[in-house]
């Protein structure tokens, strides 16, 4: 075949197919026992298929088993930064530092960019601190969750993380940063910054500034899990303030990721997702009538460029289940 | 020494008997002719023709050499004619997609001969069809172009196992939307993974890759889903057997038996103009009626350019790139 590049097209397909780039990523795995390694290795498989990586970890909050795999590897959270954020803000008023009926406006002209909740709002809107925790963790609401930044600073939030030993989860900006490096690398072209995020995946470096762990709010699954332990069991800040979070998670309106195959009568579902371009979260707990509380984090990066994608969010729910049932034992 | 100038001058002196006449015949000047002769005599060592006489006589030598000075010409003369007739009839060579259309083929070369022009097809995968118009091993060619710029345009479908009869109804022609080849969810469906989307080589085009694999994955499937078609006879058979997807055109599946339904989005049909190799003639001059010929043998109909859709700008474009739920 004369000339240099036409013999590509074969493989030009085998580099855009998410599952065969990159070398063969190998997960590592954590499990207690066969059984649950096993349960890991197929959720693993399931997500590959997919094309889709990131980190998994379940834990019996009981028994302390556990499984998953990649549970160290530190991940922009995007909105699952809200949890430790509403745990930080819930502590000052545990403290009386804050008022949570003390009234804040948020202007439409000024607050952040977001689909949801205050920063979906065309006119200004006065709100009480402890009604910005509820808008922010039940719908994700970004100028709630900005607008509680501007009562405790970024940095107060990540020091007191640290004094609690909350290693693994870093705040380092506001949501509204998420929006602005998108919109600076790709104008306001949602495709466009879409292709920038998948394609920085493979190359290891960030055209998005908050895409990039080392740079943006991010957090291990290890350590969220970590996190919703210690809520969950009372083992950080004060039992007000756990119990008040406990409660605001179980507010979350959206249920197609980990709550998705969770659903029951029987079953309670406490949770918080994060979307951002490629990324697809969630954090949680699930407690069953029975008395068993699971503790879940799946934290994710497509290959695709999509920007809606159920298939993922359902294997991430069906993730969940298995890893439920199989702790359950 | 010009052996065949020389040789012409000493065939014509034998034939005219005569240094004026053969000069004439020749259109050359008589002292030339007599020079030729005499280099030719010093060459063959010895008189060709007796000078002594009022005419001038052949000599011996002259009449023993004489018909194999003929065949020397004759050869000659064939060989200058077979180059000639050679340099009339070479083949231009014109690069053509796989499948296509032999009726159609054969009225491009009788076309071709008509107007003078030999045509040869070669039938290349698309890449190297472009490669040959740069190169110039191929004189013309049908090249893939994104479907909007492109003179001619080809409806590409999803061919599939044939419906029984009576069983499809009229919704057999109806468009394909790639959201429809989502996984039902909700019903007792069974393990069988959701068939491949096969490619054929025609389609492994970078441009169109690119835009299948986007248009697919804003669809809700995952890039697993499209892979290579190989070799085209074990993908209809896949297709046939219901375990596959093909996408296609719709004389190809009708032609084994298949299904076949258009995919919704014109922007996903191919798209393919007629080009000519550069540097040869005036760059890019393709006689209309190759044209039209070679753009009815891949069954394609001439693009009506028409302007792209309002698009989904309705959504707040701001509100998609903050952090969502």
């Amino acid at each position: 075949m004369p000339g240099g590049t036409t013999g590509a097209s074969p493989m030009s397909t085998a580099h855009r197919s998410p599952s065969s780039a990159a070398p063969a990523h190998r997960p590592v795995y954590v499990g207690d026992d066969r059984a649950l390694l096993d349960v890991a290795e197929g959720i693993a498989a399931d997500w590959a298929a997919l094309g889709v990586r990131g980190s998994f970890l379940a834990r019996d909050l009981g028994t302390g088993e556990q499984l998953g795999f990649d549970i160290e590897e530190p991940t922009p959270l995007a909105s699952v930064v809200k949890v430790p954020l509403a745990l930080v803000v819930l502590d000052r008023i545990a403290h009386g530092d804050l008022d949570p009926a003390h009234p804040v406006t948020v202007d439409p002209g000024t607050s952040s960019v977001g689909p949801t909740g205050l920063a979906a709002f065309r006119y200004p809107a006065t709100v009480a601190v402890g009604d910005l925790l509820a808008l922010m963790l039940s719908v994700s609401d970004n100028a709630a969750a900005d607008a509680l930044l501007g009562l405790v600073p970024v940095a107060d939030v990540d020091a007191r993380l640290r004094a609690w030993g909350c290693d693994g989860i870093r705040m380092r900006h506001r949501m509204n940063h998420l929006y602005e490096c998108a919109a600076g690398a790709a104008g306001n072209d949602f495709s466009l910054a879409l292709e920038l995020a998948v394609r920085d995946e493979g190359a290891g470096r960030h055209t998005i500034e908050t895409l990039d762990p080392a740079h943006a709010n991010a957090g291990s699954a290890t350590a969220l899990v970590g996190l919703l332990e210690r809520v969950w069991c009372d083992g950080i800040a004060g039992p007000g303030a756990t119990a008040e979070l406990r409660r605001l998670m179980g507010l979350q309106v959206f249920t197609q990721r980990l709550a998705s195959e969770l659903r029951t009568d029987t079953l309670r579902w406490s949770g918080k997702t994060g979307t951002f371009l490629h990324l697809r979260h969630e954090i949680g707990v699930v407690e069953a009538e029975s008395g068993e509380r699971v503790a879940i984090a799946a934290l994710t990066r497509a290959g695709r460029r999509a920007g809606l994608a159920p298939d993922i969010d359902l294997a991430i729910g069906v993730a969940g289940r298995e890893a439920f049932e199989a702790l359950r034992k | 020494m010009d052996l065949l100038a020389h040789l012409e001058a000493y065939v014509a002196t034998a034939d005219e008997a005569s240094f004026s006449r053969a000069a004439d015949r020749l259109g050359i000047a008589q002292p030339l002719l007599s020079r030729r002769i005499k280099t030719l005599e010093e060459h063959f060592g010895g008189s060709l023709f007796d000078r002594s006489r009022r005419q001038i006589v052949t000599t011996e030598l002259g009449l023993l050499l004489l018909p194999y000075a003929r065949d020397v010409l004759d050869r000659a003369q064939r060989l200058r004619q077979v180059a000639r007739s050679a340099r009339r009839s070479r083949v231009c060579a014109v690069g053509v997609p796989a499948d296509c259309a032999p009726a159609a083929l054969a009225r491009a070369l009788r076309a071709g001969t008509e107007h003078g022009i030999t045509l040869g097809m070669r039938e290349l995968p698309p890449l190297e069809r472009a490669s040959g118009l740069a190169d110039g091993s191929l004189g013309y060619a049908l090249v893939r172009d994104p479907p909007e710029g492109a003179a001619f345009r080809v409806p590409l479908g999803l061919a599939s196992a044939p419906v029984p009869e009576g069983s499809g109804g009229g919704a057999a022609e109806r468009a394909v939307h790639l959201e429809e080849l989502r996984p039902r969810r909700g019903r007792a469906a069974g393990p069988a993974a959701p068939p491949p989307l096969l490619l054929l080589t025609e389609d492994q085009v970078p441009y169109f890759e690119e835009r299948l694999y986007r248009a697919a994955a804003r669809a809700g499937l995952p890039e697993s889903r499209i892979r290579p078609a190989g070799p085209a006879a074990t993908a209809l058979a896949e297709t046939l057997a219901g375990s596959a997807l093909l996408l296609c055109t719709e004389p190809f599946a009708r032609q084994h038996g298949a299904h076949w339904r258009p995919l919704a989005d014109p922007a996903l049909h191919r798209g393919y103009d007629v080009s000519a190799a550069r540097g040869r003639d005036s760059a890019g001059a393709v006689p209309g009626w190759l044209a039209t010929l070679l753009a009815s043998a891949v069954d394609a109909t001439s693009a009506r350019h028409g302007g792209p859709g309002a698009g989904a700008g309705t959504e707040d474009a701001r509100a998609r790139l903050a952090a969502r739920g």
